[in-house]
This record gives structure tokens, sequence and C-alpha cells, in this order.
């Protein structure tokens, strides 16, 4: 089957600076693939190659069959993209920015009317469908940035941080109307994201991307998996360090003090830890338990933090969905 | 041809919306024909003024050259709009659409052109009752001219707006321009009168050929300096021109710069 994405040894160089530095995937059709990645890792600029803004400076890319550089008038005609920051004309009301983007995309008539309609009706915005964009909140330009990019039936959709900025609630409701668009059929979906509990949520596999290049690529499940077992959060008295502790397989401290202890069974490896802890006249103060995460992936393959997510609004949330 | 239509009626949707606009557009020209004109007209009323102004009143000199003037700047200050898509990111909307570049943006150039020449005629039809001298039938072929003037300047001020990041700098543009080129256009007092080199400025002023070809055709042949086949094609070429400036350098506009 041919992949809907399909990037080959991408490279964007910005003057000295490589902000992308060769990366590879193949996106299925029907997919919800992710980028997720720190800020500055290289995500947009992947979109911006992939969708036709940029040039790559080496490598290929082709979307929907087509080459993005040789093709560009095809790949665009094929996709749909929200990008990062708004593009929506804020003097005009939610159904001319629509209207407009069916005609630009050659649309038109009542095909077009009903169309609007429809992604009006998907993102929940027909009752604001005329009032002008600038009496929006963030969430609604959002939701109709998500409607307009689905006018014109596109075969791949790209979105660039689809999330950045919302509340919680705005940000779980358009997780929800990203579920929707994906079944409708044969929509791609390459999503871009810092936010782990995003792509966990989202995605069905998930490309790590820091510093320009793909760290990891898979479902959820198969990164996770890569930890092995499970994790402890320890933060010691007297801010002692690692040291060899019965039953950890990996210890690693992290930038804010705590120890980070890889086991294999949480439940068991605890009384043991904190028993040879006590022997060495060190005692806990503070105990954490968790199963790895995408954030936990992360840190193992860059030895940073995706984000420090516990100060992050929407991670309690995430922890209560477990 | 729809990215061309769809991108005209945006621009139209954006004059009707921006409501402050129009108003300011009305009253500006008003302004300088009342205050100023109606001022002056007093001072020049000797016949030898009236010989320097080619046999007209004041007001009625000064008229063609107040249309021509709205026109310009209207035209000119539309490219503003090109900035406000760059930073409200509506310009990426177009870029990554797959309708030709051309296309759209000689629309919305094409469309801000119309809207500038509407307002000159609204301006026009203010001016009759307060310079009796015009003639009624300069009016079209005078908006006509105006019309490929808005196109030039429309074109100009996109083309320089692709190129800029912020509204400061095409501030600095507007302010370097629109002075010099309205006192150099010979719309306030006649050409004849500026010592050599600003005649030689004034010559190779776009919007000189505007205002004499307007005056041609609103006040009388006696009062033009150049011929209308001049005029026409001088605008012909610099609006189809600067349109053309601007198309290439919307075909060329990446994310890049």
């Amino acid at each position: 089957m041919q992949p809907a994405i399909l990037a080959e040894g991408l490279k964007k160089r910005f003057g000295p600076v490589e902000a992308v530095r060769g990366v590879s995937f193949a996106v299925r059709p029907g997919e919800i693939f992710a980028f997720l990645g720190p800020n500055g890792a290289g995500k947009t600029t992947t979109v911006h190659m992939l969708t036709t803004l940029l040039r790559p400076s080496a490598g290929r890319a082709e979307v929907a069959g087509f080459d993005v550089v040789r093709a560009p008038t095809e790949v665009r005609r094929r996709i749909g993209v929200v990008f990062q920051d708004p593009s929506l004309d804020r003097e005009l009301t939610a159904r001319e920015n629509l209207y407009i983007h069916g005609r630009i995309y050659g649309l038109g008539g009542a095909a077009l009317r009903a169309k609007i309609d429809e992604v009006l009706d998907l993102v929940e915005l027909r009752a604001a469908a005329d009032q002008p964009v600038k009496q929006f909140s963030g969430g609604m330009r959002r939701r109709l940035e998500l409607a307009r990019a689905l006018v014109h039936r596109p075969r791949v959709l790209f979105l660039d941080e689809p999330t950045l900025g919302l509340d919680p609630q705005t940000r779980a409701h358009v997780w929800d109307y990203i579920r929707r668009m994906k079944a409708e059929a044969g929509l791609t979906l390459f999503l871009t994201t810092h936010y782990m509990d995003e792509a966990e949520q989202l995605a069905d596999r998930v490309a790590i991307i820091d510093r320009g290049t793909i760290v990891a690529l898979g479902t959820v499940a198969e990164l996770v998996r890569r930890i092995g077992g499970e994790l402890l959060y320890l933060r010691l008295e007297g801010g002692a360090g690692c040291r060899p502790l019965p039953g950890v397989q990996s210890c690693r401290e992290l930038p804010d003090g705590r120890l980070l202890l890889e086991v294999e069974d949480a439940a068991s490896a605890l009384p043991r830890v904190l028993e040879a802890l006590l022997a060495a006249g060190i005692r806990a103060r503070e105990v954490t338990l968790r199963r790895p995460t995408l954030n936990d992936v992360f840190i193992r393959l860059t030895g940073r933090e995706l984000r420090d997510e516990l100060t992050r609004p929407g991670a309690t949330a995430w922890m209560r969905r477990r | 041809m729809q990215a061309f239509s769809v991108m005209f009626y945006r621009q139209v949707l954006r004059f009707f919306r921006a409501r402050a606009r129009v108003v300011a557009m009305i009253v500006n020209p008003l302004i300088w024909l009342l205050f100023f004109g109606l001022g002056w007209s007093r001072v020049f009323q000797s016949p030898m003024a009236r010989m320097i102004f080619g046999g007209v009143d004041y007001l009625t000199f000064l008229a063609p050259g107040i249309f021509a003037m709205t026109l310009f700047s209207q035209s000119f200050i539309g490219g503003v709009s090109v900035i406000w898509d760059k930073q409200f990111g509506f310009l990426k909307e177009i870029l990554v659409a797959p309708a030709p570049r051309s296309a759209s943006i000689a629309g919305r150039i094409v469309g801000d052109a119309t809207l500038v020449t509407l307002q000159g005629l609204v301006v026009l039809l203010l001016t009759f009752p307060l310079a009796h001298a015009l003639r009624p039938a300069g009016l079209l072929p005078s908006l006509f001219l105006g019309f490929l003037m808005a196109l030039a300047f429309a074109g100009l001020g996109t083309a320089l707006a692709l190129k800029m990041e912020s509204l400061e700098g095409f501030q600095m543009f507007m302010m370097i321009l629109i002075l010099p080129l309205t006192f150099l256009s010979g719309a306030i007092y006649p050409i004849a009168a500026m010592p050599g080199w600003m005649q030689a400025l004034a010559y190779a002023n776009p919007l000189t050929y505007a205002v004499d070809g307007a005056r041609h055709y609103l006040v009388g042949e006696a009062a033009a300096r150049f011929s209308l086949a001049l005029d026409w094609g001088l605008l012909l070429l610099l609006g189809l021109g600067f349109l053309l400036l601007a198309v290439l350098a919307f075909r060329r506009a990446t994310l890049e710069g």
C-alpha cells in the first residue's frame, strides 16, 4: 500500500542551523501519526516541508503520492493544514472564512454551502457562524481552523500543535473532534505536539523527535515497552544521589533533585529499596510510583524531560484516566 | 479564475467591514477641498492667478488633483493589508492553497484598485457642488484613468508589503513616498510654476500623469500639460507593470521571507 506520507532523509538548514537533520518515516493511510518532541525539535519545520511551504535542503518527501518539491500543487490539492499560529481572517465571519477557503480550493454553489454547514456542525460552531472571528475565543478559533481544513475534503490532514495554549476542557473537545475527523473515511492525520498525553490519546503511532532527528518510532505501547518495567520516583533526605539498590535496573538523577528508578515490579521493589536505603542511613521523603509514559521514554532516549509534566494543566486529568 | 474572484470578493467584504476607513476616505479629501482649497481660492482670485491655474479658479484646478491624490494614497496604503495578513497568518492559508498564486494576488490588487476607484467616484460627486466649473462628462474617463493608477500603486504597495515584515517598515515607506509624490504631481500647484529640478522630479512621478489626465477631462484641455495619449500610455504601462511585479513577488514568496 502506498504510504500517505513518505519522508526520506529530509533535512532543512536555516543558515548555520540545521533544524531538521534527516528524518525518514512513512505514514500509513488512515492512521494518526504524531510527531512528539520539545519546542525547537524541528516539528513545525517538518510540517512546513511536507505542506510545500518550505523547500527541503536535502532528502525528499511524498504526500498523497506526490513529491512535495516537484508537484506542490498536486500535494496542496490533497492536504488540509491547521497551522500552529492562527491563519484566519479575523475581520470576516466564520462562514465567510469557510466560504473563501472553499472557493480558493475550487468549490462553490450548493455543494460548498452544504459542506460549510457540515463542518460547522462537526466543530459545533453553527450558532456562531455569522459572528466575526475577532469576537471568537481561542478555542473557537482553533475549532474553526479545524473545520476549515476539512472543507475541501483533504486526504491528509496536518495539525501543528492543535491544542497549544488551550485550556484543559477545550483540549479534550479538540481531541474529540480529531477522533471524529479520523472516523471520516480515508483521512490520514499527521499531528505534532509537545504534549505527551496528546500523542498517547490520539496517535496510532508516534515518532519521538529531538534536535532534528527521530529518536524512536512506534506505537505508544511499543515505545513504552522499551522502558521495560515500572518507575519509582524518590526524593531522599539530604538530596542523596544514585547508589546501587536491590531490584533496581537503572537510576537517574532528575533536575528537580528526585531519583528516577526503573524496576521490574514497583509494588515488590519499593519495600526492598526503602529498607536498603534505611540500612544506609538514608530516609525517603517522597515516593511516587508510576507506570512508564512517553515522557519516560523521552528521558531514557535523550537524558532530558520532554516537559515538566507535573506542572502542566491536564496532567492530572491524564493521570486520573489511567 | 475562482481564486481571482474570491480574493476580489474578500477585499470588498473587508472594506465594507472597516467602517472607520470608509468614513476617513470621504472625510480626508473633503478636508483638503474645503479647508485648503476654499481658503486658497480666496487668495488666488486675481486674473493673474487664474492664468497660472490654466484659466480656472483654484478650487476647480485643485479638484482633479485631490481626486488623483485620494486614489494614489488609498491604493498604496492598501498594501498594509498584506502586512496584516502576514501578522495574522492568513497569508499562509493562501500559500498552502492549490490555487495559482498569480490569480489570488491579482484578485486582491484589482479588488483594491476597484474599491479605491469607487472612493474616487464618491469624492468627485461630493466635489461637483463645490467646484462648479468641473465638467460632468469628464467623470467616467477620469475614473478609468484613476483605476489604472490605483492598479499601479496597489501593485507597488503590495509588492513592497510582501517584502516587509513589519507594519512600521511599511509606514515609513508611506511617509517617505506619499507627501513628496503628492507635492511633485502638480495636484496642488502647476508644474509650470516649479523650479527646473522639481519639474524633472515631477515628470518622473506617475501621479503627475493621473492628475494631468483627470484635469484634462474634468477641467479642459487647456488645463492639461501632457497629451492624453501620454497619460493613458504611461499609466497603462505602470498599472500592468506593478501588477506584474506584485505577482512575481508573490509567486516566489515562501515562509523564509
